[in-house]
């Protein structure tokens, strides 16, 4: 019976899950919190991006892997020794032309590998449609893997789905709103890990906003429509974001007085993908930016504020 | 008193300055070496300047500045206007050859494409932070090759068969024509070469997806290049006009956006002689740790930027921070 006891003790103390907030973060949040609150766990989230955390990240990388890569190292070692488990999740594809950059595929083991000898434990759950492993199929074995019963792994994925959906309902409605004002319009196409991240998508919002220019995110989209949308540019393309992405395009172009490309040094996908965007899209005016860590704003300031001189000239507004 | 307009253009490699009357036409336009020292350099054109000017007959009621040392010496001279070169070209030109329809611009760091219609510019391209193709790859192949880089065109044309040089990257290029030097290809054709890998690496980087019609204009400091003109006008099979001006159109634009602006300051000859100095901090306040460059007249705070938010924002007008320095 005291052994029942202190068995007992120890599993009532939930462990608390630590949540970068990089990479799949700013996509799946409300998602992952709406999960493991209803399973009844607590999280903790990163602070938002700033320098030393860029600095560790590429500290721990290799100089190969992407600035988002470093980035989503950064918080996860800003998470050590706040949490008992870190959610790195394995994501390869949501079914055929819907693969997710290697990256996705790679990161839990990327993440153990580089953090082997720190003590600390990590989280995964895999999402492989192909290989037959659906999202449900992903967070109820994670539920379980925590040691909860099927039912209330089920019961947690759907409310969490539930939640997700609706937070997505609310954001795609408001960027809606943005394409009927008369200001300019500048639609900006890039990953939401890159876009959100508070030291290196933010500050070009803020500027574009300073100069009097409404920056648009490409990425929210009502998915299901631009993934349809986006075959009609091309139907061979295979990552599901830069999908969505592409297909945001070609929704809006009509709508928006400009676009602007970006994204991160180096990304695989986006370099290809980017360049046909260029290619296929002539008749409005594009802006290709990569960002990499670099300290100077000064070529960034000097490329948004020409672009969007650009965009005045032509309404005959400067 | 009739109205003038300052227009100051500068670069990394070259100061600008033109004073322009209100129907566009050059009072007075000056050209120096920035040697590393925007400010300084800045001193010296505003001097120049001023010994060409007729001060009784005109004023100078706006003042803009452009070029990658704009803020800085916008600052300075308490420019009106501050803006980019690009903007700054465009105007500059569609004001000489309003029938343009394509500039291209190759500078010390940068190049750009500006396509026009109407007058008007609408669209345009500029190299990813990278300097490969522009002026200071040239003149650091120049000087591997042991020839000035004022002599590249008039040797490039005396080639017949440039050589094929890697051009996507300097780094390879530069391995590149290490490896044909030693195969023996003669100097001007690898200079010849040279040429036509700055031309196409620009139209397949900078131009890519453009449509490229004439009348085009070529400027920036790399248009003096005779060898990279020729390279231009056998790759778009079109005319390619070089303003003798051209490197004067920056400034000129910037001339005309200050005259046009509302902001009117009018501009005193006596910064010339004025103390200015720069410092740099690195603000404490979050993990970002900004660097905050600030710019003093004559020990007084008169603008500060670098800072990513408030927390670092410093007030114009104190002299706190110099105070802390000179017991430092």
């Amino acid at each position: 019976m005291k052994e029942k006891g202190n068995t007992a003790a120890v599993t009532a103390r939930t462990p608390v899950i630590g949540l970068p907030r990089a990479l799949l973060y700013e996509r799946e949040a409300v998602m992952w919190k709406a999960f493991f609150s209803s399973l009844g766990m607590r999280g903790i989230i990163s602070a938002p991006t700033n320098r030393e955390m860029l600095r560790l990240g590429a500290e721990a990388a290799i100089d190969e892997v992407c600035l988002s890569t470093k980035i989503y190292l950064g918080h996860v070692r800003s998470l050590f020794g706040k949490c008992d488990l870190i959610l790195v999740p394995r994501v390869s594809n949501y079914g055929l032309h819907r693969n997710m950059c290697t990256k996705f595929e790679s990161l839990y083991d990327l993440v153990c590998n580089v953090f082997r000898n720190t003590g600390q434990r990590f989280l995964a759950y895999n999402v492989d449609v192909l290989g037959g492993i659906s999202e449900e199929k992903a967070f109820v074995d994670l539920g379980m893997a925590l040691g909860f019963g099927r039912k209330d792994a089920v019961r947690a994925f759907r409310r969490a789905g539930r939640a997700a959906a609706e937070d997505w309902h609310k954001k795609i409605s408001r960027e809606e709103r943005l394409y009927r004002t008369d200001q300019i319009k500048v639609l900006v196409a890039g990953h939401s890990y890159l876009t959100e991240d508070a030291y290196i998508g933010r500050p070009l919002f803020q500027y574009l906003e300073e100069m009097g220019v409404v920056p648009i995110r490409a990425d929210r989209v009502d998915r299901k429509e631009a993934l349809r949308q986006s075959v009609r540019v091309s139907p061979t393309i295979k990552w599901e974001m830069s999908r969505e992405l592409l297909g945001s395009i070609q929704m809006h172009k009509s709508k928006v007085d400009g676009l602007i490309l970006m994204s991160a040094f180096p990304c695989g996908p986006d370099s290809m993908v980017n360049e046909m965007i260029i290619r296929k899209f002539p008749d409005i005016p594009i802006l290709n930016i990569v960002m990499d860590n670099q300290d100077g704003t000064a070529g960034l300031e000097t490329r948004l504020e020409s672009f969007t001189d650009i965009l005045k000239l032509k309404r005959g507004e400067l | 008193m009739k109205e003038a307009y300052l227009g100051i253009d500068i670069g990394s490699i070259s100061t600008k300055g033109v004073i322009i009357d209100k129907d566009n036409q050059i009072l007075a336009s000056e050209y120096i070496w920035t040697e590393g020292d925007p400010m300084g350099a800045a001193g010296k054109l505003i001097s120049a300047l001023e010994k060409q000017f007729d001060k009784e007959t005109y004023q100078i009621v706006a003042t803009g500045t452009t070029g990658s040392a704009r803020k800085l010496v916008g600052a300075m001279v308490g420019a009106t206007i501050v803006k980019n070169e690009i903007t700054a070209h465009a105007v500059g030109t569609t004001t000489l050859y309003p029938e343009v329809r394509t500039i291209l611009e190759i500078g010390g760091q940068d190049s750009k494409i500006i396509l026009v219609e109407h007058g008007i510019a609408v669209d345009y391209a500029m190299n990813t932070l990278c300097a490969a193709g522009t002026g200071a790859f040239l003149s650091s192949q120049a000087r591997r090759l042991g020839v000035e880089v004022e002599d590249f065109g008039r040797i490039a044309l005396t080639s017949k068969h440039p050589t094929q040089l890697a051009a996507r990257c300097t780094v390879f290029a530069e391995s590149d024509l290490v490896h044909k030097i030693q195969m023996g290809h003669t100097k001007e054709d690898i200079i010849a070469g040279l040429c036509r890998s700055v031309v196409s690496n620009y139209i397949n980087n900078v131009g890519k997806g453009k449509k490229i019609l004439s009348p085009v204009v070529f400027q920036g400091g790399v248009s003096k290049n005779i060898g990279v003109v020729e390279a231009f006008r056998k790759a778009l099979g079109c005319d390619i006009i070089v303003d003798e001006n051209g490197h004067l159109m920056g400034a000129l634009g910037i001339a005309i956006l200050a005259g046009k602006a509302n902001a009117r300051r009018t501009f005193d000859f006596s910064v010339e002689d004025m103390a200015f100095r720069t410092r740099e901090i690195n603000c404490g306040r979050c993990p970002n740790n900004c660097e905050i460059i600030c710019i003093y007249r004559d020990d007084m705070l008169i603008d500060s930027w670098g800072n990513r938010c408030d927390k670092g924002a410093l007030k114009a007008g104190i002299r706190t921070g110099v105070r802390t320095m000179a017991k430092n």
